[in-house]
């Protein structure tokens, strides 16, 4: 039997669609039954969610805008160019 | 954070790539970059890595002609970012993380008993969602501070697989990580970041 120890080892590839059919139904009827193990599985979802929105935090204007003088001025330079070939 | 870009929307995108429009550069370019920079932030120092993303973008109006939609754009964008830091690393002299030979924490593997039953359960629920604890200064910072504490290459293959590339099978693709790798990568990580949450949340400490 699925044990609350054996449950946090594989929480991650559970939260994550990871797991076997079997060991999916055997996470599922452990948490059917075991009130701190929700818990545990909630809050490690939430912390995976945490580390979605932190890592996109927005970049600095800075650089999006240094990208952006970069590939207009490319966007120029092949438009000029494909003029002076037709 | 930016709206994802769906199907039919990234079709008349890569149209109006295609046709060299700038508007589209503009938009591309908010949408995609963060995920390029987790991806050379993988391979090299900050300073490079976004050096590296600028010059993608770049290589991009001339590669873009010849995409055709075999994987999705964003895919597309990460591994023409991956191969360019390969080339100019040449050999990648990466930390795998195998001293993760344990998928538990240390710190939670010691929270059951002897049978495997918690001792020292969670006792709180995470209740706010992401966005409103992010909207906390002082647990943003706590945890920009525990994300420093991982190595760089372990901190950047977790960003990337949270953020922007859930299907483990590209980020092992676009990364050179195996697959199981991953897996207690992601786990160690997420505990880490449990167990943080945790701490703050009954002490209001870091």
């Amino acid at each position: 039997m699925l044990m609350c120890r054996d449950l946090a080892t594989i929480a991650s590839d559970y939260i994550d669609g990871e797991l076997s059919g079997r060991q999916n139904l055997s996470v599922k009827m452990h948490l059917l039954m075991c009130r701190d193990c929700q818990t545990f599985i909630g809050n490690l979802r939430a912390s995976s969610e945490l580390m979605n929105a932190h890592s996109s935090r927005k970049l600095s204007n800075e650089f999006l805008r240094r990208i952006d003088e970069r590939v207009a001025r490319a966007l120029a330079e092949k438009k000029s160019e494909n003029q002076n070939q037709s | 954070m930016a709206t994802p870009v769906h199907l039919e929307t990234e079709v008349s995108l890569i149209d109006a790539l295609k046709r060299g429009d700038s508007a589209a550069y503009e938009t591309a370019v908010r949408e995609y970059s963060s995920g390029m920079l987790a991806v050379a932030r993988f391979y090299l120092d900050p300073s490079s890595a976004e050096e590296i993303v600028q010059d993608c973008w770049v290589t991009v109006i001339d590669a873009v002609q010849k995409f055709e939609g075999r994987s999705g754009l964003k895919t597309w964008l990460h591994r023409i970012v991956a191969n360019r830091c390969k080339n100019r690393l040449r050999t990648a002299n990466r930390e795998v993380p195998t001293e993760f030979s344990e998928s538990l924490e240390p710190e939670l593997a010691n929270r059951f008993n002897a049978k495997g039953r918690w001792n020292l359960p969670p006792q709180l629920q995470f209740h706010d969602s992401a966005d409103t604890l992010m909207e906390n200064g002082a647990l943003s910072d706590c945890l920009d501070k525990h994300l420093s504490a991982l190595p760089e290459t372990q901190r950047s293959a977790l960003m990337l697989y949270e953020a922007h590339q859930r299907k483990s099978e590209d980020v092992c693709n676009i990364l050179d990580v195996s697959a199981s790798n991953l897996r207690v990568l992601l786990h160690r990580a997420r505990q880490k970041i449990f167990l943080m949450v945790e701490t703050f949340q009954e002490t209001g400490e870091c």
